[in-house]
């Protein structure tokens, strides 16, 4: 009796969530499999079975290699600027202060809101009539450039934004990860005579080695899968200069309606996340900090 | 010296976080035509154009989408909470043959972008006649919501121990009864931070909203603040623009400013344990 009624209670309660998650996620993750194999435009249900035609476009698809490219350009610049400002400014958090007490209840504030008014915000910022040439015509610049409007600069504004834009979210990160190194560890170095940048690239920098590991991976995660800030502010333009795997998926999808080709985008896009991940954790395998046994 | 520069270095980034927001703010209280003409001008104070919000309010349809907004918020979590809490108690207190393998597929989601899967979606919604409906967007929100919440009620639950399950059940509560009775209000703290967590994250949803909700009465606030930007060009009169801003922009800052300190939490318990 008890037996029958404790499984009728986990049927119940499980039914809910594994239906809509069922129905909504694991069923459409299937059929993503099943749709990158057809050739199928429009609306109709006229689809064909092309086995992996649409995978031999995509490998000899320009553009989708130069939004690839893109893509790893924003990682590695944008990454790096993130990572170098994210531990200079949980450091000086470290000394505390007015100063470092208001940056602390301030430096979410960009990640919480709406990432679509981040990219309207940045959008106006770069306008030719906007807040920065505003500025830079204030102090004598007489000829700004256009940013968004300039294929040589488009990506990397779109790159200033995304790195306001996660900035504090990566400060938080470090700030907890230099907090979670003893004190004496920093007292004992002190009395060795390391201190300055010694103590930081001998003790600090590899200390933080789990945090950068998670920091990394969410680069990757954020950066690749980036879509609406392109999309707002450059629809990845001018002429393709700034277009990005998902924008590229988008216009092709809902665009041009080539719902058989779009998948395969959204396939090829998924292995890339997924390989440089693999890469990440290899080059993160071991905790150089902690001696093998 | 040194504490002068930490200082200094600390106070440029605080104006690089605020001043575009402030700017926004001021704008959006500026004639429409000064924003772009002289964007560093502060609104004249016995000008200040509160139009400029009952303009975005009611001719820009910003009414429609912040109601919107709350109603599709607000209804998938009022759906998520209890689903995603009774399977995170079943899966972190009944273990079952195949629990494991279950517990698992319920965290893939969070392994692939929505990208992937975003054309299939698209035409099951089509299919089932949900495409472009508040009601739609509710259950593909509930949908990809379940995974994060049922991992962290699950944490949650799982550091309940099994005696106070034990000694409800004693005192005559059956399985159900312990659960809503006992077990959930003692995870209600679990409850707040997911709620919050997970609100905001669909109050500024815009990917999923872009493809599936596409006609002017059940666009969300993420969808309407762009269509301003091209709606408006033409008369280049940005002020409704900027005043939609602050109203998608207000309600979330206000939430974080009070649960600020959870939401650090959280936030960092996520990523580390993640």
């Amino acid at each position: 009796m008890d037996r029958r009624g404790r499984t009728a209670f986990i049927v119940s309660f499980l039914a809910p969530a594994t239906l809509i998650y069922g129905w909504f996620v694991v069923w459409p993750f299937l059929q993503a499999v099943q749709f990158s194999t057809y050739r199928w435009r429009g609306l109709s249900m006229n689809r064909q079975f092309t086995g992996a035609e649409n995978f031999k476009r995509l490998f000899g698809d320009q553009v989708f290699w130069q939004s690839v490219g893109h893509n790893l350009w924003l990682l590695l610049v944008c990454g790096v600027v993130t990572v170098a400002l994210s531990v200079g400014l949980a450091h000086a958090l470290k000394g505390g202060g007015l100063a470092g007490r208001t940056l602390r209840a301030v430096y979410l504030f960009p990640q919480v809101i709406s990432l679509v008014a981040v990219a309207v915000l940045w959008q106006f910022i770069f306008n030719p009539q906007g807040l920065l040439n505003g500025g830079l015509r204030l102090i004598g610049v007489t000829k700004p450039p256009t940013w968004l409007g300039d294929p040589k600069l488009a990506l990397g504004a779109v790159g200033a934004a995304f790195v306001w834009y996660v900035l504090g979210f990566y400060v938080m990160l470090f700030a907890a990860g230099l907090q979670s190194i003893p004190e004496d560890v920093f007292e004992a170095a002190e009395l060795d005579g390391s201190k300055g940048m010694h103590r930081f690239t001998r003790l600090t920098w590899p200390l933080l080695w789990s945090v950068k590991r998670v920091a990394v991976v969410y680069l990757v995660v954020n950066v690749m899968n980036v879509f609406a800030l392109v999309f707002l502010m450059t629809r990845g333009g001018p002429d393709r200069k700034s277009e990005v795997m998902l924008t590229y998926l988008y216009e092709q999808a809902f665009t041009d309606s080539q719902f058989g080709y779009a998948t395969a985008l959204a396939v090829g896009n998924f292995v890339v996340i997924m390989a440089l991940s693999l890469l990440i954790l290899f080059i993160f395998r071991r905790d150089p900090t902690t001696r093998k046994a | 010296m040194r504490k002068l520069i930490v200082t200094v270095v600390l106070v440029i980034f605080i104006l690089v976080v605020l001043l575009p927001l402030l700017w926004v703010v001021w704008s959006s209280l500026k004639p429409g035509d000064r924003i772009l003409g002289a964007p560093w001008q502060l609104p004249a104070m016995n000008d200040l154009r509160w139009s400029n919000y009952g303009k975005a309010w009611t001719e820009a349809g910003i009414g429609q989408s912040f109601w919107n907004s709350v109603v599709v918020t607000a209804a998938s979590l009022v759906i998520l909470l209890p689903i995603s809490a009774m399977a995170a108690y079943v899966l972190a207190k009944y273990p079952f043959r195949g629990s494991k393998l279950l517990q698992t597929v319920f965290m893939g989601q969070m392994m692939f972008p929505v990208f992937l899967v975003i054309v299939p979606l698209f035409f099951l919604l089509k299919d089932l006649r949900l495409l472009d409906s508040l009601p739609g967007l509710v259950s593909v929100y509930v949908a990809y919501s379940l995974s994060f919440t049922i991992f962290v009620l699950g944490g949650f639950f799982q550091a309940l121990p099994n005696e106070l399950m034990e000694a409800a059940m004693i005192d005559g509560c059956s399985h159900s009864k312990t659960f809503w009775r006992v077990m959930l209000p003692l995870a209600r703290p679990g409850l707040v931070v997911v709620g919050i967590f997970v609100g905001i994250g669909l109050w500024n949803e815009y990917s999923l909203a872009l493809v599936l909700n596409n006609s002017p009465q059940n666009k969300t606030l993420p969808l309407g603040i762009p269509n301003l930007t091209m709606t408006q060009q033409y008369q280049s009169d940005w002020g409704a623009l900027f005043a939609g801003l602050v109203i998608v922009m207000a309600p979330v800052l206000l939430v974080y400013w009070f649960f600020r300190d959870r939401i650090h939490e959280a936030m960092l318990a996520g990523a580390i344990k993640g």
